[in-house]
């Protein structure tokens, strides 16, 4: 009888949802209607490539370490060390060249090679480096007062709201975030990332209101959006292309 | 119901059976690598297999022996003078303890005395004297293909096969470790890094800001946008990667993780080891890590490399020395394993479950150059310490004047040396893995399994 049940249950799984035709009704349900190439003007004789396209790549580390000095302040390698261990020393941060392997860059003088694929241990000091970089901006640019000039900030490129943020207020200023991070605007994500995020915000923020409250360095609703920045650093699409 | 429909509910009528049939069962069934450990171990720069594994003593033919001229012979345990080379100059005698079947050169040290665990692979067919190649060649079993590795390591495979449940599945300091092929899992994938210490910086955390919890939200509200990306690529392989690794990450930055990375805390916790050891001392720290590793039960294999074995000139007086610092080490090893109860079955001990296996890229020309070194040879010599090989037994030999490898059984190929593709294979396969999953070279050498 359990065999029956288990074998119904997949069966219906199966059958249950189509997501090429849920994303056609979407599609059209939005107004964009689809439309053959070939009905293009100009596409009708042109080939289409139909081959199976490779996966999403690892960037190579010089980059993404690049982007993390770019974006948290344009610091050099040095200052941005200096910067992220502060004056609690490796609380948050060690040195660069602690993490340059884990990162993947190439040892020539041990002779390791690059990596071209995550391992664990990479997303480990993703998260380790992220954080320090995050806790720092938090820090610099929206736990200070008077906060700096708007056009100054690097991270947190708006003003927070004094109350606790509405779901429009809260994807207008995560938007800003998206496209310094990853480059595009959040709307265009390929899942509800928005939503995601504001669950995020919210669980942190309530975390560090509720009574009993572990002490924090920053305020709850910069928590939260310093919760929004580890998970935008570290996001799969800031480490691929 | 059209066609597309009609086929998914096929797809899934088909897994509801096979979920309720015997291949259920059989993947439910614990492989023969359940609760088993692997240590792999590169001596890289190419070892004198003439003071090891293979010895040579006599001058003959291309062979000029290990002597007191050559070779500081002061702090080799096992030297005892063979036999005069040349007015004042001694060779050595071959070292070979009761009851052993196994002939050992003077650099054995004191795993001599663990013949009866030990199962030495001589005349292997390396075919190359680069050490890139040579040291890829010797971990996957295939050639470098141009500057490309073409094929997984040994430890990825052994991981892959039997670790992606362990928090960390490989752990490789300076091994060459590959991972190639759409099909492995990613938690497989070998942690590269450089030194143990290292990683333990990696994993530390700060509660300064934010709690573990808020990161524990982040990490899995991450896990699940990699999941959801991986449904919308063409090739899901690498956001699926990074879901399963999120999924670890938890596992890693919390309990005692951390401290397995510790150098201090990992030399307190395996005081036997040898960490002032004149050339091998760095490389005792992995040792100590890999048997608090799978003391806990936190690895399913551990691989580093052992350097300082490229003796082209006079440095090649201390080759001895180093070899005999990295067997003594290895004979500790089995010692602590032997008296380590395994962390998940219960009455065994880890010595019982761990298998060990030492590879070069290559061995060292029979000849002393005009620099008082030597340089690298076509031939190659491997140990494996493993209950799955017949141990005090000695697979394969060398041309006694040439040092070349020569036949040593027969191969669907016809009748030749082993390669290093062999030995791996035949490593793989002694767990009940087929070699061809992984490997496209390589013959299983039955006689040396139990």
């Amino acid at each position: 009888m359990k065999r029956l049940t288990l074998a119904a249950m997949v069966m219906l799984a199966a059958c249950a949802k189509d997501p090429d035709r849920d994303a056609a009704e979407e599609a059209k349900n939005n107004g964009v209607p689809s439309t053959p190439a070939s009905d293009l003007p100009g596409h009708g004789s042109l080939a289409q490539d139909n081959t199976t396209k490779e996966g999403p790549r690892l960037l190579p580390a010089e980059v993404y370490i690049q982007a993390y000095l770019d974006i948290f302040g344009g610091l050099s390698p040095l200052a941005a060390e200096l910067a992220s261990r502060g004056k609690e020393g490796s609380a948050l941060f060690d040195t660069w060249r602690d993490y340059l392997a884990s990162l993947g860059m190439p040892d020539y003088e041990k002779d390791i090679s690059r990596v071209t694929q995550t391992n664990a241990m990479m997303l480990a000091t993703f998260e380790r480096v992220g954080i320090a970089l995050c806790d720092r901006a938090a820090e610099r640019e929206l736990d200070t007062t008077p906060r700096p000039a708007l056009a100054t900030r690097t991270v947190f490129g708006f003003e927070p709201t004094a109350a606790a943020p509405t779901e429009a207020e809260f994807a207008e200023r995560f938007d800003v975030m998206h496209r310094t991070f990853i480059g595009y605007p959040a709307k265009l994500a390929e899942t509800p990332r928005t939503a995601r995020f504001f669950e995020l915000y919210k669980s942190v923020v309530a975390k560090h209101t509720e009574k009993g409250a572990p002490a924090s360095g920053l305020t709850p609703a910069n928590a939260g959006w310093a919760a929004v920045c580890y998970g935008l650093v570290r996001h799969p699409e800031f480490h691929t292309y | 119901m059209d066609r597309r429909n009609f086929l998914k509910c096929l797809g899934g009528a088909g897994a509801a059976a096979l979920a309720s049939g015997p291949m259920l069962r059989a993947l439910a069934e614990p492989s023969a690598g359940e609760g088993e450990f692997f240590v792999f171990i590169h001596a890289s720069g190419g070892w004198d297999v003439t003071v090891g594994l293979d010895p040579r003593f006599e001058a003959k033919g291309l062979i000029d022996p290990a002597t007191t001229r050559n070779l500081d012979t002061a702090a080799l345990t096992r030297w005892k003078d063979g036999g005069a080379i040349e007015v004042g100059e001694q060779s050595f005698a071959p070292v070979q303890p009761a009851g052993s079947k196994l002939v050992f050169g003077p650099a054995i040290g004191d795993l001599a005395d663990k013949y009866d665990r030990l199962t030495v692979f001589n005349g292997l067919a390396v075919n190359t004297v680069s050490h890139g190649d040579g040291t890829v060649f010797a971990a996957t079993g295939r050639h470098l293909a141009g500057g490309r590795v073409p094929a997984s390591s040994i430890d990825a495979i052994m991981a892959n096969e039997f670790g992606v449940g362990q928090i960390l599945p490989s752990v490789s300091v300076r091994f060459p470790s590959s991972f190639v092929g759409q099909h492995l899992d990613r938690r497989a994938m070998p942690l590269l890094v450089d030194g143990i210490g290292s990683m333990g910086r990696a994993l530390a955390r700060t509660n300064m800001n934010l709690g573990v919890d808020d990161r524990s939200a982040v990490t899995a509200m991450l896990s699940q946008e990699a999941q959801d990306l991986a449904k919308v690529s063409n090739d899901p392989s690498a956001m699926q990667g990074f879901a399963l690794q999120l999924q670890a990450l938890t596992k890693m930055t919390g309990g005692p993780v951390q401290t397995l990375f510790d150098s201090a805390k990992l030399q307190a916790a395996q005081p036997t080891f040898n960490y002032r050891a004149q050339y091998m001392g760095p490389v005792a720290t992995n040792f100590a890590f890999a048997v608090e590793a799978m003391k806990a039960n936190l690895v399913r294999s551990v691989a580093f490399a052992a350097g300082g074995f490229d003796t082209h000139n006079s440095s090649y007086v201390d080759q001895g020395q180093k070899q005999q610092e990295l067997f003594d080490m290895i004979a500790r090893l089995i010692e602590v394993l032997d008296a380590t109860p395994h962390p998940t079955k219960t009455g065994r001990r880890l010595g019982e479950h761990t298998h060990i296996m030492v590879v070069s890229e290559f061995c060292r020309t029979p000849q002393i150059n005009q620099t008082m070194g030597r340089d690298h040879y076509p031939n190659g010599s491997a140990l494996v310490v493993s209950p799955k090989f017949k141990s005090n037994m000695a697979y394969g030999s060398s041309d006694p004047e040439q040092l070349l490898p020569r036949a040593s059984g027969k191969f669907y190929d016809g009748e030749r040396a082993a390669t290093p593709a062999d030995l791996l294979a035949t490593f793989v396969g002694a767990f009940g893995v087929d070699p061809r999953k992984y490997m496209r070279d390589g013959e299983v050498i039955k006689e040396v399994l139990r």
